[in-house]
């Protein structure tokens, strides 16, 4: 018993929710991340239902559960929400809760531009979502192929709101992105290196280059396709000589970096899960990191493997065929290195690790089918049927998402303090293992006999029912398992087993701080000397091994022999009486608030809620003009303009934090301010 | 300790999963091919184009079958051998190995090499220009329906392409409105037809495969209906293709006297008119070459005498009564697979009038006075000149209607006709039964909008049906 | 207790203070790099998009040709004035010199001045006004050269020219205007209360985006102007 932590504190510190203003105008990193998670989650069930609804019809042949229209709306939203709303946003929650933990920082380079994508994501995912309970869901497929979106084939709403939501995320992710940039660029603690950032920080500093660069061009993109569809112009309109394939190449140098967006980020969670239920560090650190900046890089050049029927001509068949085989080289590196990692090693099977292994195991099964449509010739039997359903999924489901869970399981701790139970995590796990398999793996046979993909109903005597019957039946599954992993989040938010600092025994910076963390995460900036430094104070005898040096820093001695037990990573002076001479293992009672340690924390402020909703509000009113009385669409455009100016005004002229008098209209000057 | 306890069952339980997935892939692995069970199955093809693609799958499936189970067997190795045991010491930090990682860099990649060398030499080879005698088809998408056009023989039909055993076919394919793509799985790849683009594709039918037939998809999504368009894919003999070719190049004459006595046709001499089948093309050119005129053609110049655009009832009228009276080839019905035959059930609501008696001549005069016209065509009928919806010359001859999505019987043509939006989503073709509600627009039909009544619509298909 | 034994004790950097950098520089130095890589990639697929609908267009007027209307038989002149867009980019070209100038005066607000050279050198008033003034002016020449292809004959809806043409030089001229903007606001605060070196960074970001924009400029110019 005594590995799950002796509770470490007799309640978790000063977590009171304060209100729903407080949640409103947080500048909080980990509350922001809480916000993501659960905005997420919930995201997560509305589209698993969608997903229930298209198995439910396809079940059996010649089903009329649900109407052709009904179900293309249904597979629109069920990939655009998985994809923006459901795995994007379960990234973000922990780019938030972790990379300042893991980088030895206070919050993010920009608190406020924080709340501001999680209002943006929210809002936007709200418009993008809800049209769907009204039939006017968008209809033309989460890739939006033209000219089918063109007004001339989808002349109602329905392609507005996916143009203008996407639109709207993308805003959300491209600020998210800037600041996660200059957070890991910037904010890194002293000895915090590139090479001892942890993997997860890594992942998520190639996934932000990777948006900051992919979005612009969807954005361009929806540019195009909303200006054809409100001002007439002429970017996919075949009678004016336009090219389909214009919108398809935009499309996907945007769809394919956006694959390694959504995978990378649960990669770098394995890559914190295993070496800490292994009891060992990372396997080939440098290569996993060069592998991940390769992939990322590579990701640019393979976006026409998308199109390998659209009739490119065997030169660019061969040069995206090939370049698409490269990049399977540092991807399957990754999966010997995780290998490895437990290799040698003493694996633990908590819920967080199993879910960790799960994805090693699932994730090879969608590279290897992968390498089999990078091959054209091969891919033309493939592409469009259930065979590529059955890969993405294998990717994306048995990826990123089983990578999210364990990053769940294992990071839950750290953001409520409370454990989620064991138990029903090992039912959630079995189920959605099983479920997934038998939903997915039936689907490689499906395509492969012919079945393609988008269709609301297949005809009898195909050969495809048994496959289909298995896909409902594994879906269903998947859909009760993920009921388990929302009610134990739920069940145990406030009341599952105390966690303490480091419920697992992990060697990263976010576990040497509470659980959750104070407001401040760290009382002091720490100093950092190896890429485990938890590990060389619980394990010194292992990790001697390695030299601590601190290239490019002034200290290069080994830190870990000037610590004694009972140190506090707080001053002296200020240190709480109670906590005075405790132990390496009886913390102090209750941590100090952010005032009595002299840390100045940015003010909560709803300005970047406001300039989110102006921001809806506005692309609310550009739909309206679709109207036939143009008046209200513009008196709301104008409004939600006035909003999103409104607010940034105020939000650019007031300052951030206390005690940092803000020189202009643009933010401070760097200066310290010392303590009340 | 909760989490490690029984690893033991746990691996084992583990081990068994990975177990049946092998067991259940290689199950199914035997079936796969057999097109009798699975009638579009990609394992078994019939063409060179398919077999190429074919033996580049076999390779990539051996090698991903056996990276497969390499890794997953080495995890299971793993996490079994080296799971936590209570009171083991904490084990040694490695951080790496030189050797190891340049190996598991280094194998990928030679295995990657093996496949990319024979893909690249399947793209050139796959892709080189069709030769110029090849049979060539102009396939055209429309929102939800396959349009095949002959150019070498002056045929235009629709949802059910006849291709010849050992001829190259060389597939032009054009989209009429949005993106569709062209499958037939058990013949080769799949194609996109792209808006302002012109896409090629061939394949030759192996000799093997005669009077064999498969279904067709398009398989990039197109709309409310793209999991309705579907087709037939049918291979004959070469001798059977020219009969059909030449047949369906001709009008589809229609009288009340042919009508009258179907099975009467003053046929044996037409056969010897058109001279032995081989060498048919270029006088079947010239005689359909006047109701072509307008198509895209290649070397269809109408010979000397005939008036572009001249109607069947003109000098060449005997000819045209011949042609008709040749029957022609079709896919011989007792040869029909199951999975050709649509099983698609119509909508419990929409009912037909039992008992009605089409009357085919009555069924021409109001096609040809009413809505039909507007979109369809009917080669020897000189007021079907519509192009929107499917070319309707010799649909009679056809197995399937409405996009492969229904039988082409009385019951389907004449629910087809009364409600056709409500067979099928998002369709063209109007609401045209009298007092049947538009699913569109939710408007009810009535005799102001070209409403037909059950009789009506009963004798419209018996004369769609005389168009054999 | 085994090895899971929670450490609470990792090593404080002392001395490290509450605005501390890893590298030294302002986090929004970083952010506006960050935002103007994200900005390339934009700029990239407008440019991209005119380039490959370049030829494409059904019906003209064009850019480089001219073209008489087979239906009306009216005839088009070549829709590009290179004369005029040249001053134009001269104009917005100096702009990013008077921003250059603007940034030295506020960096070296403190440094004493006392020849009338170094007066008007030093005046951030003066270079600030400037730069809006030139990048104001470039957005005159747009607005003429927009109505006057309009009055020719092809607006955002004619053709493919007139649909990429008009999207990629108005987000463009959407960009330079943002910037007259922010020089307006600057020129405010400079004269409500004086901008100084703490104000630098500020004076600093701005630049960066004017010369961006100015350098976009530059690509736009080459790229769909003077290359036929």
């Amino acid at each position: 018993m005594a590995t799950l932590a002796a509770p470490a504190f007799a309640a978790p510190i000063e977590r009171s929710d304060g209100g729903f203003l407080s949640w409103l105008g947080t500048t909080d990193h980990k509350r922001i991340g809480y916000l993501y998670l659960f905005t997420a989650t919930g995201f997560l069930l509305w589209g698993g239902g969608e997903a229930m609804l298209m198995r439910w019809q396809l079940r059996a042949p010649n089903q009329h559960f649900l109407s052709a229209e009904q179900y293309n709306q249904l597979f629109t939203m069920h990939g655009t929400t998985m994809i923006f709303l459901v795995v994007m946003p379960l990234s973000a929650a922990f780019f938030n809760l972790l990379v300042p933990l893991q980088i030895g920082a206070r919050d993010v380079a920009f608190p406020r531009l924080n709340a501001f994508s999680y209002w943006v994501y929210l809002l936007g995912g709200l418009f993008i979502s809800v049209p769907i309970i009204f039939n006017a869901g968008p209809n033309g497929g989460w890739f939006g192929y033209a000219p089918l979106t063109t007004t001339t084939y989808s002349p109602g709403l329905n392609i507005d709101f996916w143009v203008a939501g996407l639109q709207i995320l993308g805003i959300s992710s491209l600020a998210a992105g800037f600041n996660f940039i200059t957070t890991i660029i910037n904010m890194r603690a002293p000895g915090m290196n590139l090479m001892r950032m942890p993997m997860f920080t890594w992942m998520a500093f190639v996934v932000q280059f990777l948006i900051v660069l992919a979005f612009p061009v969807i954005t361009i993109a929806l540019v195009f396709l909303l200006f054809d569809r409100f001002f007439g112009t002429n970017f996919y309109e075949i009678a004016a000589g336009a090219d389909p394939l214009l919108w398809q190449h935009l499309f996907w140098i945007f769809g394919h970096p956006e694959v390694y967006i959504l995978v990378l980020p649960a990669f770098g969670l394995v890559s914190e899960v295993l070496p800490t239920f292994s009891q060992k560090p990372l396997f080939g650190y440098p290569v996993m990191v060069y592998s991940g900046i390769l992939i990322g890089f590579l990701g640019f050049g393979v976006w026409a493997h998308h199109m390998f029927a659209v009739g490119m001509g065997p030169i660019a068949d061969t040069v995206f065929g090939v370049t698409t085989m490269l990049i399977a080289i540092p991807t399957g590196v990754k999966i010997f290195n995780w290998i490895f990692t437990m290799w040698g090693g003493s694996v633990r099977f908590t819920t967080a690790s199993m879910f960790a292994i799960g994805l090693v195991a699932m994730f090879t099964i969608g590279g290897i089918s992968g390498v089999m449509h990078s091959s054209p010739p091969a891919d033309l039997q493939q592409t469009d049927t259930y065979f590529v359903v059955a890969h993405f999924h294998y990717v994306l489901f048995g990826g990123s998402l089983m990578g999210l869970f364990a990053g769940i399981y294992y990071y839950y701790p750290k953001l409520t303090g409370h454990l989620l139970d064991e138990g029903l995590g090992k039912w959630h796990f079995w189920l959605n293992l099983i479920g997934s398999n038998l939903a997915f793996f039936p689907m490689h046979f499906s395509g492969l006999l012919g079945m393609p993909r988008r269709i609301y109903t297949y005809d009898a005597n195909q050969g495809w029912d048994t496959f289909n019957l298995l896909s409902s039946i594994g879906a269903f599954i998947v859909g009760f398992a993920t009921l388990i992993l929302v009610y134990n989040m739920l069940v145990n938010r406030k009341r599952g087993r105390l966690a303490g600092n480091n419920p697992w025994g992990a060697g990263t910076l976010e576990w040497s701080i509470p659980s959750p963390p104070p407001v401040y995460n760290f009382a002091e900036i720490p100093r950092v000397t190896s890429r485990y430094p938890v590990w060389d104070l619980t394990a010194p005898e292992l990790t001697a091994a390695v030299p601590h040096t601190l290239r490019g820093d002034e200290m290069v001695t080994a830190q870990v022999g000037g610590v004694s037990a009972g140190q506090m990573s707080v001053p002296a002076d200020r240190r709480p009486a109670a906590a005075a001479g405790a132990g390496l293992h009886a913390p102090p009672a209750r941590v100090p608030s952010a005032e009595e340690l002299g840390i100045p924390i940015p003010y909560t402020t709803t300005k970047p809620f406001f300039t989110a909703l102006g921001i809806i509000v506005m692309f609310g009113g550009l739909l309206l003009t679709r109207m036939e009385n143009k008046i209200p669409g513009w008196a709301v455009l104008a409004l939600g303009a006035a909003t999103l100016v409104g607010g940034l005004y105020w939000w650019l002229t007031s300052p951030l934090e206390p005690e940092h008098e803000h020189a202009g209209a643009h933010g401070a000057a760097p200066h310290h301010a010392h303590a009340h | 300790m909760p989490f490690v306890s029984r690893p033991r069952r746990r691996a084992a339980a583990a081990l068994m999963g990975a177990a049946g997935v092998a067991v259940a892939l290689g199950l199914a692995a035997c079936g796969v091919g057999d097109p009798r069970t699975y009638p579009n199955t990609t394992f078994a093809p019939h063409t060179e184009f398919g077999r190429d693609i074919d033996d580049l799958w076999n390779l990539l499936l051996y090698l991903g079958t056996a990276v497969f189970i390499f890794v997953e067997t080495l995890l299971v190795i793993t996490i079994v051998r080296f799971r936590h045991r209570p009171g083991a010491p904490r084990p040694k930090h490695v951080h790496g190995n030189t050797t190891l990682e340049i190996l598991w860099t280094v194998i990928p990649a030679v295995v990657l090499t093996i496949i990319a060398v024979p893909t690249v030499r399947t793209i050139f080879r796959t892709q080189a220009r069709a030769e110029p005698n090849a049979l060539q088809v102009e396939v055209y998408g429309h929102q939800w329906w396959w349009e095949f056009r002959y150019p070498q023989y002056g045929v235009t039909t629709a949802s059910e392409l006849y291709m010849p055993t050992g001829r190259k076919v060389n597939f032009a394919l054009r989209t009429a409105d949005v993106l569709h793509s062209f499958w037939v799985p058990e013949l080769g790849g799949k194609r996109d037809l792209i808006s302002n683009h012109v896409n090629y594709l061939w394949w030759t039918p192996a000799d093997s495969v005669a009077e064999t037939a498969w279904n067709g998809t398009c398989n990039e999504y197109c709309g409310a209906s793209h999991a309705n368009m579907r087709f037939r894919a049918f291979v004959v003999s070469p001798a059977e293709f020219e009969r059909w070719a030449r047949h369906q190049a001709a009008p589809a004459f229609f009288n009340a006297s042919a009508a009258a006595a179907p099975a009467a046709p003053a046929a044996p001499p037409a056969r010897t008119s058109f001279g032995p089948a081989p060498a048919a093309g270029p006088a079947l050119v010239r005689a359909v070459a006047n109701v072509r005129g307008a198509q895209p053609g290649k070397g269809t110049a109408p010979a000397p005498g005939e008036s572009p655009g001249g109607s069947p009832g003109g000098p060449e009228a005997m000819q045209v009564a011949a042609a008709v009276a040749d029957t022609g080839a079709v896919f011989p019905r007792d040869r029909l697979p199951s999975y050709v035959i649509p099983a698609v059930p119509t909508p419990a609501q929409l009912k037909f009038t039992p008992g009605l008696v089409g009357d085919p001549a009555r069924g021409q005069k109001i096609f040809s006075g009413g809505l039909c016209i507007g979109c369809h065509t009917i080669k020897g009928n000189p007021m079907a000149a519509g192009v929107i919806g499917p070319n309707l010359t010799h649909v009679g001859s056809r197995y399937t209607i409405a996009g492969s999505l229904y039988k082409n019987d009385t019951d389907h043509l004449r629910l087809w006709i009364k409600n056709a939006r409500l067979m099928k989503p998002g369709v063209t073709m109007p609401t045209l039964g009298m007092g049947q509600v538009d699913p569109q627009t939710g408007a009810t039909v009535t005799a102001a909008t070209g409403g037909l009544t059950d009789q009506q619509i009963a004798d419209i298909v018996a004369y769609l049906q005389a168009l054999k | 207790m085994d090895s899971f034994a929670m450490p609470d004790v990792i090593v404080p950097a002392a001395g490290v203070e509450h605005t501390y950098t890893t590298t030294g520089l302002p986090h929004r130095k970083i952010g506006i790099w960050a935002f103007i890589g994200s900005e390339c990639m934009l700029f990239a697929s407008l440019i991209s998009t005119y380039l490959i609908y370049k030829g494409r267009s059904v019906v003209g007027p064009f850019p480089h040709e001219a073209w008489t209307d087979p239906s009306t038989g009216h005839h088009f002149r070549a829709i590009l004035n290179i004369p005029v867009t040249s001053a134009s980019t001269f104009v917005l070209l100096m702009s990013s010199l008077a921003m250059v100038l603007a940034l030295a005066a506020v960096e070296n607000r403190d440094k004493p001045k006392v020849t009338m050279g170094e007066k008007i050198l030093g005046s951030s008033k003066l270079w600030l006004f400037m730069t809006a003034l030139l990048g104001t002016t470039f957005l005159g020449f747009q607005a003429f050269e927009f109505t006057s292809f309009v009055h020719e004959g092809v607006s955002i809806r004619t053709n493919l020219f007139g649909s990429s043409f008009f999207t990629l030089t108005g987000f463009h001229g959407a960009h330079v205007t943002a910037g007259v903007l922010w020089l307006c606001t600057m020129l405010a605060v400079d004269f409500k209360r004086g901008l100084g070196p703490k104000d630098a960074l500020n004076v600093d970001i701005m630049a960066l985006y004017w010369h961006f924009v100015d350098v976009v400029w530059i690509a736009i110019f080459t790229l769909v102007y003077l290359i036929r």
